[in-house]
């Protein structure tokens, strides 16, 4: 699929508030894309509709060519998701719930057991493994999050401000997962650091007001706004109309 | 993969964190509790136990009975709590269906209070058998009637669950409406005469008022039916069952119908 996120026109309400105005975005596949926007913006709703969380009020959203309102079931089992921060059954450990979430997308016993192991090394917990979750903290539950999010091997990710509540090293090891996981997927991925998405990305769309402001390379933007953090800024500064 | 191999998963690991949780076992000491106090009571309130094997086992039935409303407690949290708790962002992005993760997480509470509702009939058995030497066939009913109980109060839950913000609100609206609401209402209807075998309350006697309606039952106490100001009428063993099938049913589609709907914003 040449491009396995397609948004179309989405608009969502709440209630009467205009969160997303005609929304529309492509993501060409392998293509690692950030979601810029202050807070407000619409980056997450978008992210819940992408996963099925949320209904739009009309319009649409294609996960590799599958209606996520139609075939929602279809359409996620081709993504890895974090949205908001990840929480998690307090009552079991992170081999049994990544062995939960594993089973429920079809991966096999031996395959399973072999992938938790290297998911879990992956995002450094391995000391924590057979640990309840009751006992983890923000920045515990987040990396368990970017454990379930690559467990399934998926082709999309999707990824809501997945670096928050994680210290600096942290944040440091997440880029270095991602960099590496992104070499041959798909990452749409909101947040509103912006190093950490130019970073990550060499993509990225602006959005404010639920609207989409500007869509391209990191390098175009700063061709024409001298800077990312220029572009932001004087994208997001003027009132809509 | 098939729909039914992740109901058996979504089963499996429900069932797996209600045995790891606390509420089980302080429910199962409250069912052995209610039990022990009854044997104990019993003979020294009154001149020993009653004569009448049916009127034990209707005062034993108060632990199987206090274990099924145990059920409010398993199921108050199981789709509410996935919204307040944000653990819905983790598990509705898996390519599994709403509707097959409430029908797993029904199964998964009806396990566990059936393992509480098994249990309190082991010791009614028990205690009938050392005290008179026997059990009444009445009890396999007792028992049959109070699995349909199990399943009408987890279906009334499931629909509060569903509707609430937050866990401990669907618990407490579901406790109001059994215990306060339902009886007030069944209370009424008893005193003035009017049919009231449609009440989850009434419903929930019926697992006592098997062994021979409330009449037997006092009669066996020693005669205190005579000391009631009304007449009480116990509804039909029938229309106890139908009535409970009606709010399993109607309960358990209601919440799988409104959690297919709710969003998780």
């Amino acid at each position: 699929m040449s491009e396995p996120i397609v948004i179309e026109n989405l608009t969502k309400y709440y209630n009467k508030f205009l969160a997303l105005d005609s929304l529309s975005l492509r993501i060409p596949a392998k293509e690692n894309v950030g979601l810029l926007g202050p807070n407000g913006a619409g980056k997450s709703t978008t992210l819940k509709i992408l996963c099925g969380l949320i209904r739009a009020s009309s319009g649409a959203a294609y996960i590799d060519g599958v209606s996520v309102a139609e075939k929602p079931e279809h359409a996620l089992s081709q993504i890895g998701a974090i949205v908001e921060t990840p929480e998690f059954y307090p009552f079991l450990t992170p081999e049994e719930t990544l062995g939960y979430l594993g089973r429920l997308r079809g991966m096999g016993r031996d395959e399973l057991k072999h992938r938790i192991k290297e998911v879990i090394e992956l995002v450094r917990l391995q000391d924590w493994g057979k640990v309840k979750i009751e006992k983890f903290s923000r920045g515990m539950k987040q990396r368990l999050g970017l454990a379930q999010t690559l467990l399934h091997d998926p082709p999309v990710l999707i990824l809501d401000e997945p670096a928050l509540g994680l210290d600096p090293r942290g944040v440091v090891e997440f880029r270095e997962i991602i960099e590496g996981a992104g070499k041959d997927k798909t990452i749409f991925f909101a947040s509103h650091q912006l190093v950490e998405v130019s970073q990550i990305c060499n993509q990225v769309a602006i959005i404010d007001h639920g609207r989409l402001l500007a869509y391209g390379s990191i390098a175009e933007l700063e061709k024409k706004y001298q800077s990312l953090e220029s572009a932001y800024l004087e994208l997001t500064e003027a009132p809509l109309e | 993969m098939s729909e039914f191999e992740k109901l058996r998963i979504v089963t499996g690991y429900e069932f797996l964190k209600h045995i790891r949780r606390r509420r089980l076992y302080v429910i199962l000491g409250l069912t052995v509790v209610a039990e022990v106090v009854v044997l104990i009571l019993v003979p020294v309130l009154g001149d020993g136990y009653p004569d009448s094997v049916m009127a034990m086992a209707a005062l034993l039935s108060v632990g199987p009975s206090l274990a099924t409303i145990g059920a409010i407690f398993f199921a108050g949290d199981a789709i509410a709590g996935e919204f307040e708790n944000k653990t819905g962002f983790m598990l509705f992005t898996n390519p599994v269906r709403r509707t097959t993760l409430v029908i797993g997480k029904y199964l998964a509470c009806y396990g566990a209070v059936l393992l509480l509702v098994i249990l309190g009939y082991v010791i009614v058995s028990i205690s009938l058998l050392s005290i008179y030497g026997s059990v009444p066939i009445e009890t396999l009913s007792s028992f049959g009637l109070c699995l349909l109980y199990t399943g009408s109060v987890l279906s009334v839950t499931f629909f509060f669950s569903s509707i609430s913000k937050g866990a401990m609100g669907a618990t407490v609206i579901t406790l109001v409406f059994i215990m306060v609401i339902s009886g007030i209402i069944d209370s009424v209807l008893t005193i003035t005469g009017q049919p009231h075998w449609f009440m989850l309350s009434t419903n929930g006697d019926s697992i006592a008022t098997v062994y021979g309606g409330y009449e037997a039952f006092m009669a066996g106490l020693g005669g205190m039916g005579d000391m009631m100001p009304f007449e009480l009428e116990t509804p039909s063993i029938g229309l106890s069952a139908l009535s409970m099938t009606l709010y399993l049913v109607v309960g358990f589609i209601l919440s799988i119908w409104i959690t297919r709907r709710r969003q998780l914003a």
